[in-house]
Formats: C-alpha cells, sequence, structure tokens
C-alpha cells in the first residue's frame, strides 16, 4: 500500500488538486526495487524468503533499496512549473530536492554530502539514496535514509553484481553503506531524523511544513493503484 | 524436414561511465537481434520510453553502426532524458553481450 500512496500522492498534486507536499513513511522488511530492474537478477529470492523480506516495486528507476524500521523514507512532490524547479533536468531536480534532507542531516551532525547522480554520502559511503520522475504534470523526487537499519539483512537479499563493485574497491555492499546512528555514534530514532529534515526543508527553501493527513482523493487513488498495480506479482516481480 | 534454431543468448552487465549498471539479455540470430530486454538501476524519463527501445531494437543487426543510428534515433524521436546512463552506454552494453552457456 505505501507505493500506492507514493503514486497517488503526485498524480493528485500534479492534478492541482493537493498542495506541493513532503511525506515520511516507514516499511517493514521490504526490498524496493527500481521499475528497470529485473528482481529475478536484483534480488535473492531465497534469502528474502528466509528472512520474510518481501520485495516491491516501485515507479521511478534506480537502484534496489531494503526498507526496514530503521529507515526513513521521504518523498516530495511539487507541481510542475514549481520555481524551487524551474529546469526539467533531471540531475538539478534530485541535487535541488536532496538539499533539504542533507541540510537537515547536517543539522544533526552528519557530515552529509549530495553525491551525483543520486546518494548522499558521508565519506564516500551512501547514507541515503533518492529516485525520482517528472511526470503527471509533477516534479516528483523520494529518498530513503539508513537511519538505523539492519546492513547484515542487506547484504543477504541483494544481489549486487561484480561490476557494480569494482570501482569502489569493496568486496560487498554492506562496505558501501552506512547509518546515521554510526555516523553519530549514538541511537537516533527516525523521528529525530524526520524532524532534522522538516527543519532542513524549511530553511533551504523557505518553506513553512504544516503536518496533515491524506486526502480523500489521495487514499481512494491509492486504494486503486493498490488493486490493480502494486499487490500483483505482474507488476513487483516480472520480468 | 525441421529446421534447429540457431538463436544464441547473449547478455552483458555493463557498468557505464555515469555509474549505473545496464544489464542486457538478448536473442541474436544470425547476426541480428531477435528481441531484448534492457534493464538496470539507471533513469530514464518517460519511463515507459524503455519499452520503446526493446522493440526497436528487434531485427536491428548486431553491430555498431546501425545500433548507434538506432539509439540516436530513439533518443532524438522521443525526447528521452536518461541520468546515469546515455545513448553511448546502451550501445555498449549491447555490444558487449556475451553468450552465456
Amino acid at each position: 500500500m505505501n507505493m500506492a500512496v507514493e503514486e497517488a500522492i503526485p498524480r493528485v498534486v500534479g492534478e492541482g488538486k493537493s498542495p506541493s507536499t513532503v511525506r515520511f513513511w516507514h516499511n517493514s522488511n521490504t526490498i524496493v526495487i527500481g521499475c528497470f530492474q529485473s528482481a529475478r537478477l536484483e534480488v535473492n529470492m531465497e534469502a528474502c524468503k528466509e528472512t520474510e523480506t518481501e520485495i516491491v516495486r516501485r515507479f521511478t528507476g534506480g537502484g534496489a533499496v531494503y526498507h526496514d524500521s530503521g529507515n526513513l523514507n521521504y518523498a516530495i512532490s511539487l507541481r510542475k512549473g514549481h520555481p524551487l524547479v524551474p529546469g526539467l533536468n533531471l540531475q538539478s531536480v534530485f541535487e535541488k530536492l536532496s538539499e533539504g534532507s542533507v541540510q537537515g542531516l547536517r543539522k544533526l551532525g552528519v557530515k552529509a554530502q549530495f553525491q551525483p547522480v543520486n546518494d548522499i554520502q558521508v565519506d564516500g559511503k551512501k547514507v541515503s539514496g533518492a529516485a525520482g520522475s517528472i511526470r503527471w504534470n509533477t516534479i516528483f523526487h523520494h529518498g530513503c535514509i539508513l537511519v538505523g537499519s539492519d546492513l547484515s539483512i542487506l547484504g543477504k537479499v541483494l544481489n549486487v553484481p561484480r561490476a557494480k563493485l569494482e570501482d569502489r574497491h569493496v568486496a560487498s555492499v554492506q562496505k558501501r553503506v552506512t547509518t546515521v546512528r554510526d555516523e553519530l555514534g549514538r541511537d537516533v530514532s527516525t523521528r529525530e531524523v524526520r524532524d532534522a529534515i522538516v527543519s532542513g526543508i524549511e530553511s533551504c527553501y523557505g518553506v513553512r511544513v504544516k503536518s496533515g493527513d491524506l486526502t480523500k482523493e489521495e487514499l481512494g487513488l491509492a486504494e486503486e493503484l493498490y488493486q490493480t498495480k502494486y499487490s500483483r506479482l505482474e507488476w513487483n516481480l516480472e520480468p | 524436414m525441421s529446421t534447429a534454431k540457431l538463436e544464441k543468448l547473449k547478455s552483458a552487465d555493463y557498468k557505464a561511465p555515469g555509474g549505473k549498471l545496464v544489464r542486457i539479455r538478448l536473442k541474436e540470430d544470425q547476426g541480428q537481434i531477435r528481441s531484448v530486454k534492457i534493464t538496470g538501476d539507471f533513469f530514464l524519463i518517460p519511463e515507459e520510453s524503455l519499452g520503446k527501445l526493446e522493440k526497436m531494437l528487434e531485427d536491428v543487426p548486431l553491430r555498431e553502426p546501425e545500433l548507434r543510428l538506432l539509439v540516436d534515433r530513439f533518443f532524438r524521436g522521443t525526447g528521452a532524458q536518461g541520468l546515469g546512463v546515455s545513448s553511448d552506454d546502451f550501445v555498449k552494453a549491447i555490444l558487449s553481450a556475451k553468450e552465456t552457456v
């Protein structure tokens, strides 16, 4: 259902029926693959079964990410033409809309830096990955911040091809990533990170974030998308 | 009389200089692409355009000049925008595909 909501919001924002929106959410034990990825190639199905990890596909490109309760996901939807992102160049959209999260993490004490194409890194290790799209009259950007994730499961459930790791001189995906908890050397809640990101967004973009619930329109569309797309094996696992 | 299929299955995992992986799984028959599946962790908008590229590649000779022409035509014709991958990367990925056992 989370992926269905993830698509419903930008669609409704693009129609002008919802304001610019930032969404924060959690998933439990889920691999989320990019829309162009092959589940069979990218995911260790056996390990997913053993660890009771679900596999879902999102509507944006990019790579596979592992979600658990130690992750914080955020998603920004702006109507096309929004002054924050005047151009329609995807790289500049990623950089601009990652700024809020970078600032938020820095406020917490994490030495975060945007790294093209779509990462936020700390000393060369990834602490957040993002993806996005320009469609439905919307500029959409979403990301996943590793707050206190279980990196050992990440290593088991993802099949990372050698070609992906070789130029980083690392033998495993775990060595390429870090968490906010590890960077700060203390326990930190996703709520604390969320509040920091909100603060980062507000100061970076000169906006005020007001909390709210999903509208009836967004919920209705999400339900429909769940039934027709996101609950289906054809969408999530094939090819 | 029966004819044996001479189709070859070829695959590649090509890392683009932009950092993204382009994974090719194709069927080749007598030097032509019969079908191709392109997957990977790149970005391409509009997202639906990838299917168009795969369709356009069917029956195209597995040779650099023809592939370059086709992929360039795809990007020009659709206005598609890649991130982490370029027209050149798709061509190189396809050309690097080797026969799978």
